[in-house]
């Protein structure tokens, strides 16, 4: 009897639970809507109050925008804007509208319109991260002389000001709708939270094709808000999704086994994976330590000794490039290619360490105070491929001789160590690199930086190379001339891999999945990826 | 299943393990770099990890540190139990009242979030064997609580008993009593809760090396090993990957047998 009403408490609770709608649950796709999956919803609609990664992409399909990033030229192109320019000095941004531009709701777009987005993102009250890229926000004016010319005067240069109005969506003046009433290719149209966001096409949007079809092709967009990367995998091999905009190694493998048209390893990112020894002065370590850290020759050997191809090969399954370098290579414009880069070498990397004092006996590396070298590796908990790499370089340096401890920490007690109580011997993290411009990694070079991680807020450059560094890092910063650039970074990059601050590993790949029923796909490193060209892409079988 | 069956496949597995380890060849932190995750082979009967290390070697080395250190930290868990519940049943009403309390303030302690603190805390350098001492010992500082209760609640009883005032009036003192006559009597208490406590040990350190806190690589451990079940890309590679969740499995309804059949 007992067992009786057990057994139907259990149906009643299946039953309860089968009734209730799932949050991830699918939803039926509009003809000619293209589909995919984001990680978390969006934190704001607004354009000019976006700071997270889920905004911005909701920003980049219903903003319309002045100037928009070329990731084939890696230059602003214009958008809005006919034409633009910027005076000598670097102080005058001019713009010149395109005719006949509409919103979407059907208002003509103009001059008027740009001068109070410009403004509104520039107010202090708007609060808009976008502003801080203008160096000094509050000095910067916008000027609108007719209804097709804008002026922005600023204070002082701006490296990169072009890509700064990537960022700034046109709104109708005095009327923000949260991409409600947009200039970009969509509009946005029905938020779920937690489930979905769905974009409809702008029909008043001003691209045409070549043929003279007004783009997109698309009827719209919806975003699944779905963190299930197991779902999303399912979901896109059903055919519910068009496309992954990322994918973990081990999971690119499997799809590519059952799917290979479907999946595409687009090369190293623009992300790097590093090593590096804690060299603050503030740091919680013995002299002797801190004396190893801070020798060249003792990084250079640990450099040396760490088989890069390994790492690629097995932490990211092959999908990765070994790296030597913070500009990856898919950053064309930015990355050295002339680079003396280490050998990868055991024995001179074992000569390395002789000729600065370190000795080998009974095959434990001693200092020449007597000292057995050990050091401990912290990385985060929960990244699979870091504790892979850290496990690997473990028994690379077992071939030194020195013994080295895999730490893992959750990220918050991974941050206090790093950032406050500087309790760490070394420590193995990755960069995300949004922007291809090094101006954006200056808060990472420059020695009075928080963010300088080997030795952070350095009150004067602790040696040579760091000055030279952020003399460098002055000079991309101030120059108008991309020649005089490009030489102050390529130094930058040369001392970096002579001194090994950071110990780069890999740029992992990029890894997507683009079903072979969508055409025009056209994917890039660069943000926003696959989908930079949304506006040409479209479903086979689906006439626009 | 009988308690004899249960005593014997539990040796058996355990001299299998020592075999496997003691056997020269691959150590549990071998990485054969060009066998990556590679099926079974006279080399590497049940292939090898992402790692390329010998899933055999790992397995057999897991269960004999697993096995080893839980029943430590059991033994240290029962002895501190037995203590506090002892001390507490013979003391004066409020010392027993406030050893009582200290043990059910344990329980109550987020146990999870408190390990994860201690084991963040403790020195970066602290080597692999010395992280998985660390983590059975604060299993052991914290596994205690429930156990004192009960050999609290059984030596109350116990010390009202016949044979202990028959004791008392024979001018035994108190720690004899305690260790001739009551100790002997709490035994089929004890042992049951020391049994118990292997098993729970395993899971708790397993629990905690999925969420990469528990044993530091490249010492194997059960939670170490069964994170290689969480992506579907790596079930699909090898059926060996179950290997251990499917030995931690059987190991623990070996013990949990053998604590039900005492």
């Amino acid at each position: 009897m007992r067992s009786i009403r057990l057994l139907l408490i259990g149906a009643a609770l299946v039953a309860s639970i089968a009734g209730e709608p799932s949050r991830s649950q699918e939803v039926a796709r509009i003809p000619g809507e293209l589909v995919w999956a984001i990680r978390y919803d969006p934190k704001t609609f607004d354009p000019a109050k976006v700071d997270e990664q889920a905004s911005e992409t909701i920003r980049f399909f219903t903003g319309g925008v002045l100037l928009r990033f070329d990731p084939r030229s890696q230059q602003p192109e214009p958008e809005l804007a006919e034409s633009w320019s910027i005076s000598p000095d670097g102080r005058t941004v001019s713009f010149r509208i395109r005719n006949g531009l509409h919103f979407s709701d059907g208002t003509d777009l103009t001059s008027r319109d740009v001068a109070w987005s410009l403004r509104r993102v520039l107010s202090p009250a708007t609060a808009a991260p976008v502003a801080e890229e203008f160096i000094n926000p509050q000095q910067v004016t916008v000027e609108a002389l007719d209804p097709q010319h804008v002026i922005v005067h600023l204070p002082q240069r701006v490296i990169g000001i072009g890509k700064v109005f990537d960022e700034i969506a046109i709104e109708p003046a005095d009327r923000p709708s949260e991409g409600k009433v947009t200039s970009g290719a969509f509009t946005v149209f029905e938020y779920k939270q937690g489930q979905y966001v769905r974009m409809k096409a702008n029909p008043n949007y001003w691209k045409h094709d070549a043929t003279g079809v007004r783009l997109p092709y698309a009827t719209g967009i919806r975003l699944d808000i779905l963190s299930n990367r197991e779902q999303e995998i399912a979901r896109f091999q059903n055919g519910s999704y068009d496309l992954i905009e990322s994918l973990p190694p081990e999971d690119f493998s499997l799809l590519a086994q059952k799917d290979p048209g479907a999946v595409r390893d687009l090369g190293p990112s623009l992300n790097t994976e590093q090593l590096w020894f804690n060299q603050s002065s503030h740091a919680a370590l013995p002299d002797f330590e801190k004396k190893w850290f801070e020798n060249r020759s003792f990084r250079v050997a640990i450099s040396d000794a760490i088989h890069r191809s390994d790492l690629a090969k097995i932490a990211y399954d092959g999908h990765a490039t070994p790296a030597y370098d913070f500009i990856s290579p898919a950053n064309t414009m930015w990355h050295s290619t002339h680079l003396q880069i280490p050998r990868q070498d055991l024995a001179s990397a074992i000569r390395m360490l002789a000729s600065a004092g370190f000795v080998t006996k009974g095959g434990r590396l001693y200092d020449a105070t007597g000292h057995a070298v050990n050091f401990s590796i912290l990385t985060n908990s929960g990244n699979r491929a870091r504790q892979k790499m850290a496990t690997l370089i473990q028994q690379d340096m077992a071939a030194l001789g020195i013994d080295v401890t895999v730490v893992t920490l959750d990220f918050p007690e991974l941050i206090e160590r790093l950032m406050h109580k500087m309790d760490y011997e070394a420590c193995l993290l990755g960069l995300s690199n949004v922007d291809p411009d090094p101006n954006a990694m200056a808060n990472l070079w420059r020695s009075s930086s928080p963010n300088h991680q080997w030795n952070p807020s350095e009150a004067t450059p602790s040696t040579t190379w760091e000055a030279q560094i952020d003399k460098d890092m002055d000079t991309q910063a101030g120059s108008p001339n991309p020649l005089e650039r490009k030489r102050a970074i390529d130094d930058v990059q040369q001392i970096v891999s002579d001194q090994q601050p950071f110990i780069y590993l890999v740029y992992p790949n990029l890894l997507i999945a683009v079903s072979p029923r969508l055409a025009g796909a056209e994917p890039t490193v660069f943000q926003p990826g696959i989908v930079w060209n949304v506006t040409s892409m479209r479903l086979q079988g689906h006439q626009p | 299943m009988s308690r004899r069956f249960a005593c014997t496949f539990l040796t058996l597995l355990v001299l299998v393990a020592t075999v496997i380890v003691a056997w020269p060849g691959h150590t549990y932190a071998t990485q054969d770099r060009d066998a990556i995750m590679a099926g079974s082979s006279a080399e590497h009967w049940t292939g090898t990890d992402d790692l390329g290390r010998d899933r055999t070697v790992r397995v057999a080395t897991a269960l004999l540190l697993g096995l080893v250190c839980a029943a430590a930290a059991s033994a240290i868990s029962t002895s501190i139990a037995a203590g506090v519940g002892t001390v507490a049943a013979f003391s004066p009403g409020p010392v027993a009242s406030v050893l009582m309390l200290l043990s059910d303030l344990f329980l109550t302690l987020p146990w999870l979030f408190l390990l994860m603190i201690v084991r963040s805390s403790l020195p970066l350098n602290a080597s692999p064997m010395h992280s998985a001492a660390i983590t059975f010992l604060i299993l052991a500082a914290l596994g205690w609580p429930a156990c004192a209760r009960a050999v609290y609640n059984g030596a109350l009883e116990l010390r009202g008993s016949d044979w202990m005032i028959q004791g008392r009036a024979n001018g035994l003192r108190t720690g004899q009593l305690v260790r001739q006559y009551l100790l002997p009597h709490l035994r089929p208490l004890l042992v049951p809760q020391f049994l118990l406590c292997v098993p729970a040990f395993l899971v708790a350190e397993a629990n905690l090396g999925t969420l990469g806190l528990g044993v530091a690589e490249p010492l194997p451990s059960w939670g170490g090993m069964l994170l290689e079940l969480d992506s579907s890309a790596m079930l699909a590679r090898s059926s060996w990957v179950f290997l251990p969740i499917v030995l931690l499995v059987s190991v623990l309804l070996l013990l949990e047998c053998l604590a039900y059949e005492v």
